[in-house]
């Protein structure tokens, strides 16, 4: 008999919808220079940042004077790098003496839809610690991948999100959890 | 309040409005016994208002017009209309009235230049004495008294003005008048407002009334009671107006500016008299008319108008003074300063919020500009090719070195537009990529054109 392969690659599809990064200028930021002479820049003096949007890879970016800045909205890890490289050079050209240092992507955020529906109770019940669903608060089931420190978020529907830290962990995150989403499917019984 | 009324016609006010705020100031005036035995002196042979407290007829009470009463009708005249209570009625005694008038007791006069009179005795009102009186202090002054009689000449018949009675003019009023006439231009502050004053405010309405066309001389040496219950913050006006005076003199002295001067003194003059017709607020109102009424003139030099209005109030030692401060609000003078000053601050406050949006909209007419002082967003990307050789590459542990390759900023970023708003902003929004901008009071140059808006509202992507 054939053994029933179990493909390690199921074949969903595995958006990424948001890539977060962090990097450092290693120099003090004016916030108002950038404020005003920079382009795309909402300054926000309440917060102390300055918001910076760029276009090409469609990131926008959290500037702190510190020299801190957070990239948000990458779709993949190299478009976050090089949109954190296109932020430090806008700034380089705005006049600070930027270094890009310290790049990190910290947060990879995916979505991926199951062609099948989930009883989440009993998914809850068969993943008891790892697992919790409170239908009141939430209304998908958070499973906590330690070893692959991923979060997945499964909805009835089918739909579910993961986000760890980097794509890697997400797509092995995704494999993790489909056997068992499998076993509490929601067939039409 | 005739005037009062025909500006509120015009405006659609209605004219129970005005007769309540006549009623309401009446009521009032009578209750705090302000006006009481003022002695009165020549009378105005110009129109004058009665103001009759409520316990004359209310007949007399038409919204219509001002009942005139003869020269001839006696106090018979009032007491057949003394027939309802609690309303005042305002009437102006024509023109041609011929002294003496006999004014019946209870009755408030009001003179031209807005003094009140209260006739607690039957009283009759004559010119003689005026002539004499006004006579010596005019000819110091002759060029302030043709100004200020001209002025109240200007005005329209339904000013007011009252023939002070025959009764004996206080001596102290002709000592007043001269020092009041001297003392007018620099002196106004220091003169008390309170009873003091009293002689120096009919005294000034006599000179000007002394030369009008009619050439009837005015004395008002009595004394004037009503200003210092009534009104409150005379010292207020009483500083507010010392600029006034002080710009008064040089706005009369001139020739070629009389006749603006004179409009000016004239709508100022209205405004008192109708401060004192009515309660402060249709003093205020009536302001407002007057300042309507001569609004060309007033637009011209609102400054100066309110200054010569305050001047005259504060010649007349008038407790209307309180309606300076309404009417400075409504000459919308010193807003404009205001106006001015909350444009720059708004804008530069906006300068922030809005730089941003500058620059995003304008992000390619900005570019050549390379941060020039009109605009506050430079085009980094334009800057690229110049700024590139200029700006430091830190080697480190990943160059930056490649500013060649990291900004491809420009690409998107041509614009090329010299299309450009300045303008306040009432609120920006932004969802994602979606703008909403709400604008307010703002010059825009679009495809080579100037607009003006004082509402705009755009949405933009992004």
């Amino acid at each position: 008999m054939e053994p029933v392969e179990q493909s390690n690659d199921v074949a969903l599809d595995i958006i990424i919808t948001n890539v977060v990064s962090v990097f450092r200028t290693r120099c003090h930021l004016n916030l108002r220079t950038i404020g005003l002479e920079g382009n795309n820049v909402i300054y926000k003096p309440e917060v102390g940042k300055v918001l910076m949007k760029l276009r090409k890879p469609r990131i926008t970016a959290s500037i702190w004077s510190s020299g801190k800045i957070i990239c948000t909205g990458a779709t993949s890890e190299d478009e976050a790098k090089l949109g954190a490289r296109r932020l430090a050079r806008c700034l380089q050209k705005i006049g600070f003496k930027v270094r890009f240092s310290d790049f990190k992507v910290v947060n990879v955020l995916a979505v991926c839809s199951m062609p099948f529906q989930i009883r989440l109770i009993e998914f809850t019940k068969n993943n008891r610690p790892i697992a919790s669903y409170e239908p009141e608060i939430h209304p998908a089931a958070s499973y906590r991948i330690k070893n692959l420190r991923a979060t997945v978020q499964v909805f009835s529907t089918g739909n579910i999100t993961v986000t760890g830290p980097n794509v890697q962990n997400v797509a092995l995150a995704v494999e993790y959890i489909y056997p068992l989403l499998l076993e509490c499917q929601k067939t039409l019984v | 309040m005739e005037s009062i009324r025909e500006l509120f016609l015009e405006e659609g006010v209605e004219e129970r409005v005005l007769e309540d705020l006549r009623q309401l100031w009446e009521s009032k005036v009578l209750q705090s016994k302000a006006v009481e035995g003022f002695a009165k002196d020549s009378i105005n042979p110009s129109n004058f208002v009665l103001q009759l407290p409520a316990n004359f007829s209310q007949t007399l009470q038409k919204p219509t017009a001002s009942v005139v009463i003869p020269a001839g009708q006696r106090a018979q005249s009032f007491t057949a209309k003394a027939s309802h209570t609690g309303t005042i009625a305002t009437f102006s005694l024509p023109p041609g009235v011929t002294y003496p008038v006999h004014i019946p007791a209870g009755v408030t006069l009001q003179t031209a230049s807005g003094h009140l009179y209260k006739v607690n005795v039957p009283v009759m009102v004559t010119q003689a004495p005026n002539q004499r009186v006004s006579a010596q202090v005019n000819k110091p002054l002759e060029e302030q008294r043709n100004m200020t009689t001209t002025i109240t000449h200007n005005i329209p018949a339904q000013m007011t003005g009252l023939c002070p009675q025959t009764l004996p003019v206080p001596q102290a009023s002709q000592p007043v008048l001269p020092s009041l006439h001297q003392s007018q231009l620099p002196q106004h502050p220091n003169i008390p407002l309170d009873q003091s004053s009293q002689p120096p405010v009919p005294v000034t309405p006599e000179p000007s009334i002394n030369y009008q066309s009619s050439q009837s001389p005015l004395e008002s040496p009595s004394e004037f009671t009503l200003d210092g219950i009534e009104f409150s913050p005379q010292p207020v006006d009483m500083s507010a107006s010392s600029p006034l005076s002080t710009q008064l003199p040089v706005g009369l002295q001139g020739d070629s500016g009389n006749a603006q001067v004179l409009e000016f003194g004239a709508s100022a003059q209205e405004m008192v008299e109708r401060a004192v017709k009515a309660e402060e607020e249709a003093a205020a109102m009536a302001s407002t008319n007057d300042t309507m009424s001569l609004l060309p003139d007033l637009e011209r030099t609102p400054d100066s108008a309110l200054k010569l209005e305050m001047e005259l109030l504060r010649d007349y030692n008038f407790n209307e003074l309180a309606s300076i401060v309404q009417l400075d609000g409504t000459c919308d003078s010193s807003s404009e300063a205001g106006e001015e000053e909350q444009e720059q601050d708004e804008e530069d406050q906006g300068a922030v919020g809005e730089n941003e949006f500058l620059g995003i909209i304008n992000a390619e007419a900005l570019k050549a500009l390379q941060g020039a002082g009109a605009t506050t967003d430079t085009s980094v990307s334009s800057c690229s090719d110049v700024d590139e050789a200029d700006v430091e590459e830190v080697e480190e542990e990943d160059p930056l070195n490649s500013g060649d390759d990291v900004s491809e900023q420009d690409i998107p970023e041509i614009f090329d537009t010299e299309n450009v708003i300045v303008c306040q902003y009432d609120k920006i929004h932004r969802s994602k990529n979606r703008w909403k901008f709400y604008l307010k009071d703002g010059i825009m140059c679009y495809s080579g054109k100037d607009y003006v808006f004082s509402k705009a509202v755009g949405e933009a992507e992004w």
